[in-house]
This record gives structure tokens, C-alpha cells and sequence, in this order.
């Protein structure tokens, strides 16, 4: 409750006829003013404007006001405003309320009488609630500049390369001996995508050539704890002691798997010859093993969409993959029939559609129908179908090439686990929020790209390392303290029972439970201030900073006293 | 080597761009064409595929860009001329006066009331009137009016009308403001200009136009918004709720020779917002290809799909008048079919911007031939222009949604910093 | 009674949602009765049910609860413990004699100025209907 040593000055902002208009200003002043711990009640005709926010300051300094309250319009307008103007004016930001009476009260109330009642009642509900305020201080932690990368195919190199630099070193961990990924084995890329295998070789070739990456091959993080700014990371490398290291963030570029088109027997994969993954033929084509084969294929069928259905989602990539793949066999066998059985076209960029047109022109067929079987024929591989006016069809073939939907990498679990990141309902690692923070993950600092956070295609994984790395660079900067949020829970240790409900409620995994002292601790630096642990708490151990219960109630009972 | 950084456009991308860029403690300079930010994002009530408000996402990050001590947002501006080299730019930024101060200004709105002009609101796809003063819409922000001189009695006829400066409380019109060039030095640049819809009007089989009932997609967006002309009612130009709607998807598709890659999400929406939003009200997608790429999308779909809408795979689409609004006819598996509808949504393809070119040729850096900036696909660098120091986010490049636009303009910002921070030298490692 | 039953309602906000919802109607100049006390909260997750269920003790005619659209919330899904913890508190209200409908939880978001408006209207009118909280009694 407010004491005598208490000088709260409350300030009524006309906001020009806005506020003036619509409340009696005079009967606010009158009274507000002889509520306990208020020294002064000032008006005036625009606290925003900058003789408004000049005046605010000196009165504030002139009265020794210790709280301030200011009545003026949405905190979303001006909150911020007059919280630095009380800095300024040596008052901690924290022992001011503003009170909305603007929006929520002069603009929504036609009547005078009415409107003023209400204006009354908030701001004796913003006096009430300011004595309770306590000075908040804004921490400042250290922070290490450096960066894990978990895995080294073209997602984790991307993002290495973009992070590396003479102040920023980057760890990049990879499980098998070689950089490069998927990406590494393709025969190429679409011509408008980049320059074929020497574009994914340059970017490996760069990774070894520069001395701020350290790669760790056939290695795996096996610990990783703390927060963005401060982690502590353990790595199990191929030979010799674990390895520790501190970095203040992480990337998670594990890639991805692809469905096993031998699960479901209708694909033939496994059973008949010459049916192959898309993947098998780009191993092909790279190597040149192709054009060696004994008989050159003379009728090729490209089946779209292999396992979409039991995956539950369009890979996005796989119509544009078997294009590439059908233009190259195409120009190593020109005599070749190749024959494309797709469900939907899925060419979503902009160069896509036009090298699309370009394979009908060279004479490419394009069939739409769903699959049913492939299997041994009588002269070769029968292809068999339903088309999309219900027809029943099948082609003979020697060659059998199925695009297999892509699914999350083979260490996704384990690794959401060890960085308490979520996965989602397809099994990929789960973003922040898909529009808004499509790289970010609940931890803070721990940032996912390429296939590991969704199905996608070379230039948009590069684009994803790149953000990854964006978001990094701008708020891990060498030498500055990061400053988190202020307003965040803090557990009362005598009244926790335990119980960990917190912990299970928290989405960003800032609560925690102190197994020694059999209580719950929120970590300041994680926490974001929602309160929803809060709401949780069965005994009513947890206070959120600035918007504690006592707080609250004030703001309940002026309501409920008008 | 400058350390300010010009983003031209205040979409998402740019506004994403901004915010990155600052937070590194680099001066932002975010020139956006109009008197609002927010691009088209911001029009839209709910976004795919979860269905989100799009205010409610993105009205944050507008609120954080305008308080940000770091970011200095010129509004009505274009840049005019680019001058210098990487690291080392002088940006010329004309920037039209509004004749609002914004310092002055508090957003009542009180100016609006009294101006004897009406005019139709381009921000609202015509569907309703605005004064000569103006913000676009309801919460456009910054929440500063601007007059438009193209309608202004005052400036188009010379009369002597001063009935909004009459209303303002804060003397915060002057009609003596002038336009102004203003020079900035900066070292980078980041284009972020968006998109625009193709003109549907170029085809005339879809009857746009020609009948009440056709609707393009933007026009569809904004008669559903809560805070659009009809405020969320859903409301025929005949005064009547549609009860049998067609969405047609991939118009101009084969004209702009690509497939935009987001309309059959927002198409699937659409359909969504009809089923909510109208009791019984029957729906139909004719489509080409359903194109739903990424983890989360055929969900979507399948949702929608689950929702009762009729998806009709089909080409040839044409619409004709008839007594119900309009009969719609298609060939779909080698017969031509036709429904009666009262309602026909069009899903156009995205377009670049028309600014683009012009722009291109004052950056010195080079676009497509449809008119999107160009990127250095060659070395795998999505959003790299053709100019060093230069870079490009979001629909500026190609049509994207919302996560790839944000995705690039952190892309861009990653360009710009470790630029930066390549060519620095570590500190002296103490103890 | 001579006087028409005002009804007295503690309204708790989010923060990013239905605040901005509430922000809308204000600058569009909506009709809002004035029965409505608005509490700023960050996240609709952080009304505790103690909150509510102090609020009606000390004498509210009704309670509202206003938070992102399910899938919206700011901070991921709060807004899910919030639908979660207000499906328990309805057998805490009956269990006390008060009408689960003196509670009400709904979703506003920040565009949503006439929804908010139509919210607060309506719940002002169902608690009309109610009548005066059994246990009103001074706070205290």
C-alpha cells in the first residue's frame, strides 16, 4: 500500500480534445488527488508532444515523485514513451503505470458522466497498482560470439561459411567422414539453380580453406546446455577424449531421410530390376556408371509422389528433381522414351515451369495417374495405372526411376531431445513460429535450416543457413551483453512444493527443477515473461515481475469498488 | 565503409530486414512508397497454413520497427538516384510531402470527418471511399494521415479548403510542407518492393468487369477482413451473401509462363473462410495442378477438402453471365462441364512489381525478364543482386509466402553483416 | 429496483491479441459499455483461476477472458493452457454456488475491433440477464 514516503505524481493527458472532450479532467484532478501517496496531479494538453514529455520530466524531478502515472491513451501508443522519459528523469521505468484512457475509455464511452467515472476508476486502479511497482533492473549478460553447426551438408556449410569470420568461430560437426551431404552426390542441379557439381564442391573446398571453422568428421554433440549467449557443449569425436566447447549459438542442419520405397511392395523397389531411386540414378549419372551399362534404357518411367501418401505432405522437390533427372537421361540416350507418371505438377518457382515446357518439347510424355504397381513384365518392367478419368493403363519399360518423399533425418529425436527442441507432427524439427520465425526454434539460439526443418530444394536451404545466420549476426555481437527481457517469472522457494507443473507448461524450456533444493527455478535469461507458469502454479509459487498477483488485484478491486 | 543501411520497401521483407538490421546497432534507413507499412501482409485477415491473424502477427513488429531508436522510416519515398560504390552509397530519396507532421500528429482521425471529398480507396481494391485525408485503413500504421493532392480541392482546384486543418486540435497540417530530396550515405542496400497481382482484366473468358459477382483475390482479402469495407461481411456488390462460390485458380498462369506457387494455399483459404463464414454455402476449386509444397501444406488442404469443398480438376475456365450471377465452364477428364454460381473468386498470378525496372536501372543491378530482380543463381546466392553491396528479399525476387519472404530478408541481413565482419580485425585475445 | 442493474466486469486482456482488439474499437469509435474494467495481462495463460475466482468473491458480475485466437498465441500455445485451466474452473464455480456463465473466455484478435465490441456487449447483456453476483460484498 502506498506510504507516506510514497510521491506518486499522476499526469492526465488531454490528448487535445480527445481525452478533454470526453472526460471531465477537473473531477479526475479532484479526485485522484487525495488518494493516499499522491503528491501531485497534473494535466496537460499533450504529454507525447515534446514540450509534454520536457514538462513531464521536470515536474517528476520538481515534485520528487518517486511513482508516475500517466492517463493518456494505449500503452501500445505511448508506454514506451513515457518510460523514457522517467529514465530520464532518474525514476526507474518499472515504478511507472501508464493508464489507458484514450482507447479504453474516452473513444468507447458517448457519455461524459459515464467516461469520467471510468477514466476515475483506471487511474485509481494505475495509483494502486504503482504502489506495488518495484524498481526492476535490466540484466546484462557476457556472451560468446562463437557457433556450433550440427551436421556438414550443404545447410551446415552454408551456414558455417556465413558465420565464419576473423572475430566468429564456427564448429562444424559432421557424423560421416565427408562434407557435402545429399548435395554432394547429385549429379547436378537445374541449370538455373546453379552450376552443377562444382558449385556444391567450391563451398567444401572453402570450408577446409578457412582457418576460423574447425570441422570435427565422424563426430557427434553428445551435451548441450545453457541458453543463447552462454552454451556448453560436448562433442564425442572419431577418435581420442570428448571435446568442450562454449558458443553462443546453435545451428541445426541435420538434413533429411527418404522414404524406403521397398515398405511398401507395389514400388517393386528391391524386388524387380532396374527400379531405382532417384537418388541411386543421380550416384549414376555422377559417377558415369550409366553410360557403361550394358544396354542403354529405351523406355524410362519417372514415378512422382512415391510415399506422399504415407508421409502426409508434397516433398515439393521431387517433380523438379525427376525433371532434371529425365532432361539428363534425355540427352545421354536420345532414343529413349521416358514417360513421367505425376499426380500434380509441383513446379512452385519461378524458373521451374519454363524448363517444365521445355522437356515436353524435347518429347518427354507426361501421364497424369496414380500408380498402382510395378513389376516384372513380360518384356521388362510393367508400369501399371488408373488415369484421372478412372482408365486402368500400363506401360512397358526397362527402367523404373521413383522420386521417394523426404522425410525427417535419421538422428532428429535424439538430437530434440539433447537441445529440448520440439519436432512436429511430421516429424521434422518444429520452427518458433512457421511465418515469422521459420529458422527459429523455442530455444532461444538453437536455430534450424534446410531439410531438417522441412522438406526443400538447394537455393532454399541456402537461403534458410543464411537467415540462420542473419538472425545470429545481429544479436550475438562480439563484445556487447545481451539484455533479456526484464519482466520475467521468478519462483518464491518457500512456497514451491515441486511439483513441476512449470516445467511442463513452459514453451521455452526456461523452467527448471533444482533437484537439490526440491523447487523450480526459472532461468531470467530464457524466460519471456508470458506468465503462463504462473497460471499454472498450484500453490501460488511464481511470480511474474511486474505483473505480480498483488499488482493485479489492486487493478480487480478499484474495478470492482467503482 | 558506411555502416547505415537503405531498405527500400516496408513489407514484411523490408520490415523484417529493418528490424534485423537494427538490433545489430546499424543505422536503417526504410523507404517505403506509401504513408503505411505492413505491404500486402498486412491486408490479409487470416494467413496459411494455420490460419493466423495476420495483425495479430505482424502488428508487433510494426509497433517494435516504429519505436526502434535505430530505424528511421521516410514514408511516401522513392529513391531517386544511387551514386557511389559498395560500402560507400549516396542514396537520393525523394520524399513527397504528406502535409501532416508527423511529430504533431496523434492519429484521432478527427481531420477525416470534415473533408467534403470522397474518393474511391485503392488500399480497399476501390470497394469503399476514403476523404482526400486519409489513412488506408483502420490501425495502418504509422497512424499519420496524408493528404492526397490528386484529390485534394485544394490542390486540384486551388480552392480555399482548410476544413481538416480546421478540425486538428494539433496543428499538425500544413499545406506549405514540400516535397523533399533528402542524401543518405549508407553502405548497403536491401530491395524489398514485393509484388503485384496480375490484371485479370487482360484475359477477358473470367468475366472480371464485365460481372458483379467476379472478385480477384486481393478484393476477396479485403472484403473478408475485420477491418475492411465491409468489415468482415461478406457481402456481394449486390448487397447479397453468395451462397455457391467458384475459386478459380492459376489465372494468367500460362500468360506469365510460371506457377506462383501460393495460390493454391490462399485459394484453399479462401474456400475456408466461405465454408465458415456462410451456412450451407457450397464451394468450388477449379484447379490445374494443386501445388502444396512443404510439411505443413497438404494438411491444409486435406482439411479443406474435409471441410466439403468441391475440388475439380480442370482447364479451359471460363465465365459467363447468367440469371443466378454467373455460369462457369470447364473441361475437366475430356468433358466440358458447368456450374451456376453467385460468386467467383479469381486466384491471379503474382507479378513483380512494375517498379521494378526503373528501380533496377537506379541500383544498377538487373532483372529477369518477368521483371523480378535477377540473383546470382550461378554461385547458389538467392537473394545476391548483380551488384555488389546489393541484395534482394522476399517478392522482389519471385512470388513467395510469408516464411520464404522472412527467411530472405534474414538472408540479406546475414549478407550485409558478415560482409562486414570478414573484413574485420580480431582483437587482441587478453590474459 | 429502481436503478438498472449495471453489471460490474473484470475483463483480463492479452496482451497482443485481444488488447490490440481492444485498442481497434476504441480507435474506431466503437460503442463499449462501460461495465467493463479492462486488466492488461501479457498472455491470456497468465490469469490464474485464483484471479477469476478472487474477482467474483470480491464482488464481479462477470469475468472475461480474452486471448489470441487458438493457434495465435505470442507465445506459442498459452492460449491452449488458458482454454485448459477454464474448462477445470467451471466445476470450481459450480462447486462454490456461482454460474459457470459469470465466466467467459473468448478469443479476439488484434484486428478484431467490432468482435471485441460484440464480446464485451453481449457478455454485459448475458450477465444482465444473471442478475447481481450472489456474493457480491465489498472487496475486503
Amino acid at each position: 500500500m502506498a506510504s507516506e514516503e510514497y510521491r506518486i505524481g499522476v499526469y492526465v493527458c488531454e490528448c487535445g480534445p480527445n481525452i478533454a472532450d470526453a472526460v471531465d479532467i477537473d473531477r479526475v484532478i479532484e479526485e485522484i488527488s487525495p488518494l493516499p501517496g499522491v503528491a501531485v496531479v497534473k494535466r496537460h494538453k499533450l504529454f507525447c508532444s515534446g514540450e509534454g514529455k520536457e514538462f513531464l520530466k521536470q515536474d517528476i524531478i520538481d515534485e520528487n515523485i518517486t511513482h508516475v502515472v500517466v492517463a493518456a491513451c494505449s500503452p501500445k501508443d505511448h508506454e514506451a514513451t513515457f518510460a523514457g522519459v522517467c529514465k530520464e528523469a532518474g525514476i526507474n521505468p518499472y515504478l511507472y503505470q501508464i493508464v489507458n484512457i484514450r482507447e479504453g475509455c474516452a473513444w468507447i464511452i458517448k457519455d461524459k458522466e459515464a467516461a469520467t467515472k471510468k477514466a476515475i476508476s483506471y487511474i485509481r486502479a494505475g495509483v494502486s497498482r504503482v504502489g506495488y511497482h518495484v524498481p526492476l533492473e535490466q540484466l546484462e549478460l557476457d556472451s560468446v560470439p562463437d557457433v556450433l553447426v550440427i551436421g556438414g551438408g550443404i545447410a551446415g556449410i552454408e551456414a558455417a561459411l556465413s558465420l565464419a569470420s576473423p572475430i566468429r568461430k564456427v564448429y562444424l560437426i559432421e557424423k560421416t567422414e565427408t562434407l557435402g551431404g545429399t548435395a554432394a552426390k547429385l549429379a547436378g542441379l537445374l541449370p538455373y539453380q546453379g552450376e552443377g557439381p562444382g558449385a556444391i564442391k567450391s563451398k567444401i573446398d572453402a570450408v577446409g580453406e578457412n582457418e576460423n571453422i574447425e570441422v570435427y568428421l565422424e563426430s557427434e554433440v553428445e551435451k548441450a546446455l545453457g541458453f543463447f549467449g552462454n552454451f556448453e557443449i560436448s562433442i564425442r569425436p572419431h577418435e581420442g577424449d570428448p571435446v568442450e566447447l562454449n558458443v553462443g549459438a546453435i545451428v541445426v542442419a541435420t538434413g533429411f531421410s527418404n522414404y524406403d520405397p521397398a515398405e511398401d511392395k507395389k514400388w517393386g523397389y528391391g524386388k524387380v530390376d532396374n527400379v531405382f531411386t532417384a537418388l541411386d540414378i543421380e550416384e549414376q549419372i555422377s559417377s558415369g556408371e550409366i553410360k557403361k551399362s550394358k544396354t542403354a534404357p529405351k523406355k524410362v518411367a519417372l514415378i512422382h509422389c512415391v510415399g506422399r501418401d504415407e508421409v502426409g505432405y508434397c516433398s515439393g522437390i521431387c517433380c523438379n528433381y525427376l525433371f532434371k533427372i529425365a532432361n539428363n537421361l534425355k540427352e545421354t540416350f536420345k532414343d529413349a522414351n521416358i514417360t513421367h507418371f505425376y499426380r500434380d505438377l509441383c513446379v512452385p518457382n519461378k524458373n521451374d515451369e519454363a524448363f517444365f515446357n521445355n522437356l515436353k518439347e524435347k518429347g518427354i510424355e507426361f501421364v497424369r495417374a496414380d500408380v498402382s504397381g510395378v513389376s516384372k513384365g513380360k518384356s521388362g518392367i510393367e508400369v501399371a495405372y488408373t488415369d484421372e478419368s478412372g482408365e486402368k493403363g500400363s506401360l512397358d519399360v526397362d527402367m523404373v526411376i521413383l522420386a521417394p518423399a523426404v522425410k525427417p533425418g535419421e538422428d532428429t529425436e535424439r538430437i530434440a531431445e539433447m537441445l529440448d527442441i520440439t519436432i512436429d507432427e511430421t516429424g521434422f524439427f518444429e520452427e518458433e513460429h512457421l511465418l515469422l520465425g521459420p529458422v527459429n526454434t523455442a530455444v532461444d539460439g538453437v536455430y534450424i535450416v534446410g531439410c531438417a526443418q522441412g522438406p526443400r530444394n538447394i537455393p532454399d536451404t541456402i537461403s534458410q543457413s543464411n537467415a540462420a545466420a542473419g538472425a545470429i549476426l545481429s544479436r550475438l555481437i562480439p563484445g556487447q551483453k545481451l539484455l533479456p527481457e526484464v519482466k520475467v517469472s521468478e519462483v518464491l522457494e518457500s512456497l514451491c512444493t515441486g511439483c513441476q507443473t512449470c516445467v511442463n507448461v513452459c514453451s521455452y524450456g526456461a523452467a527448471s527443477y533444482d533437484e537439490n533444493k526440491g523447487v523450480s527455478v526459472i532461468n531470467e535469461a530464457i524466460c519471456r515473461g508470458c506468465g503462463n507458469c504462473v497460471g499454472s502454479c498450484p500453490s501460488g509459487a511464481i511470480r511474474s515481475k511486474h505483473f505480480t498477483e498483488t499488482q493485479l488485484h489492486q487493478e480487480v478491486i478499484e474495478a470492482l469498488l467503482s | 565503409m558506411n555502416k547505415d543501411i537503405l531498405v527500400i520497401g516496408g513489407g514484411i521483407a523490408g520490415i523484417q530486414a529493418s528490424l534485423l538490421i537494427a538490433e545489430s546497432g546499424r543505422k536503417v534507413y526504410l523507404a517505403e512508397k506509401t504513408s503505411m507499412i505492413g505491404g500486402n501482409a498486412i491486408k490479409f485477415e487470416e494467413v496459411f497454413p494455420n490460419m493466423e491473424c495476420s495483425t495479430c502477427m505482424l502488428a508487433p513488429k510494426q509497433q517494435e520497427l516504429l519505436q526502434n531508436a535505430n530505424i528511421e522510416l521516410l514514408t511516401l519515398a522513392t529513391l531517386k538516384r544511387l551514386d557511389g560504390s559498395p560500402g560507400d552509397f549516396t542514396a537520393t530519396i525523394q520524399v513527397k510531402a504528406g502535409y501532416v507532421s508527423p511529430v504533431d500528429c496523434i492519429g484521432c482521425g478527427a481531420c477525416y470527418e470534415p473533408c467534403p471529398v470522397s474518393v474511391k480507396n485503392p488500399f480497399e481494391e476501390n470497394l469503399n471511399e476514403r476523404k482526400a485525408i486519409f489513412v488506408p485503413c483502420a490501425g495502418a500504421l504509422p497512424n499519420v494521415p496524408v493528404i492526397d493532392t490528386d484529390n485534394c480541392v485544394r490542390f486540384t482546384k486551388g480552392e480555399d479548403c482548410t476544413a481538416c486543418q480546421e478540425a486538428c486540435m494539433f496543428e499538425a497540417i500544413d499545406f506549405n510542407q514540400e516535397d523533399k530530396e533528402l542524401q543518405l550515405k549508407v553502405g548497403a542496400v536491401v530491395v524489398a518492393t514485393g509484388f503485384d497481382e496480375f490484371d485479370v482484366k487482360d484475359l477477358p473468358e473470367y468475366g472480371y468487369g464485365e460481372l458483379d459477382c467476379v472478385y480477384t483475390a486481393m478484393e476477396f482479402e479485403r472484403l473478408f477482413a475485420s477491418n475492411g469495407p465491409t468489415l468482415g461481411e461478406l457481402t456481394l456488390r449486390n448487397g447479397e451473401t453468395p451462397k455457391k462460390a467458384a475459386i478459380v485458380h492459376c489465372v494468367g498462369r500460362d500468360k506469365v509462363g510460371y506457377c506462383s506457387g501460393i495460390c493454391c494455399m490462399y485459394s484453399a483459404k479462401f474456400a475456408r473462410f466461405l465454408k465458415h463464414k456462410i451456412d450451407g454455402a457450397e464451394v468450388f476449386a477449379l484447379y490445374s495442378d494443386l501445388c502444396v509444397p512443404g510439411k505443413l501444406n497438404e494438411r491444409f488442404y486435406r482439411e479443406t477438402l474435409g471441410e466439403g469443398v468441391s475440388y475439380i480438376h480442370c482447364g479451359n475456365v471460363k465465365v459467363e453471365k447468367n440469371s443466378k450471377g454467373a455460369k462457369v465452364t470447364y473441361d475437366s477428364a475430356g468433358k466440358s462441364e458447368s456450374i451456376d454460381v453467385d460468386m467467383v473468386i479469381l486466384a491471379p498470378a503474382v507479378i513483380a512489381n512494375p517498379d521494378n525496372v526503373a528501380l533496377a536501372e537506379i541500383l544498377g543491378i538487373e532483372c529477369d525478364s518477368r521483371g523480378f530482380f535477377a540473383t546470382e543463381t550461378g554461385s547458389l546466392a538467392p537473394v545476391t543482386t548483380s551488384r555488389e553491396g546489393i541484395y534482394v528479399a522476399g517478392c522482389a525476387e519471385s512470388p513467395k509466402d510469408i516464411a520464404a519472404s522472412i527467411t530472405q530478408a534474414g538472408a540479406a541481413v546475414n549478407k550485409i553483416i558478415s560482409t562486414a565482419e570478414r573484413a574485420s580485425v580480431p582483437q587482441a585475445v587478453e590474459d | 429496483m429502481a436503478d438498472e442493474f449495471t453489471p460490474n466486469i473484470v475483463g483480463f486482456l492479452c496482451n497482443w491479441c485481444s488488447y490490440g482488439g481492444a485498442d481497434r474499437a476504441g480507435s474506431s469509435k466503437l460503442d463499449i459499455p462501460p461495465s467493463i474494467s479492462v486488466v492488461r495481462v501479457m498472455c491470456s495463460s497468465r490469469v490464474d483461476p485464483s484471479l477469476v475466482l478472487n474477482s467474483l468473491l470480491w464482488g464481479a458480475d462477470g469475468v472475461l477472458v480474452a486471448g489470441c485466437h487458438p493457434g495465435d498465441c505470442h507465445y506459442k500455445e498459452g492460449n491452449y493452457f488458458t482454454r485448459r485451466r477454464f474448462a477445470q474452473l467451471e466445476k470450481v464455480l459450480e462447486s462454490l454456488g456461482l454460474d459457470p456463465e459469470r465466466v467467459e473466455l473468448a478469443w479476439v484478435s488484434a484486428s478484431e475491433g467490432q468482435r471485441y465490441a460484440d464480446v464485451v456487449n453481449d457478455f454485459t447483456e448475458k450477465i444482465k440477464s444473471l442478475g447481481p453476483n450472489p456474493l457480491k460484498k465489498t472487496p475486503y
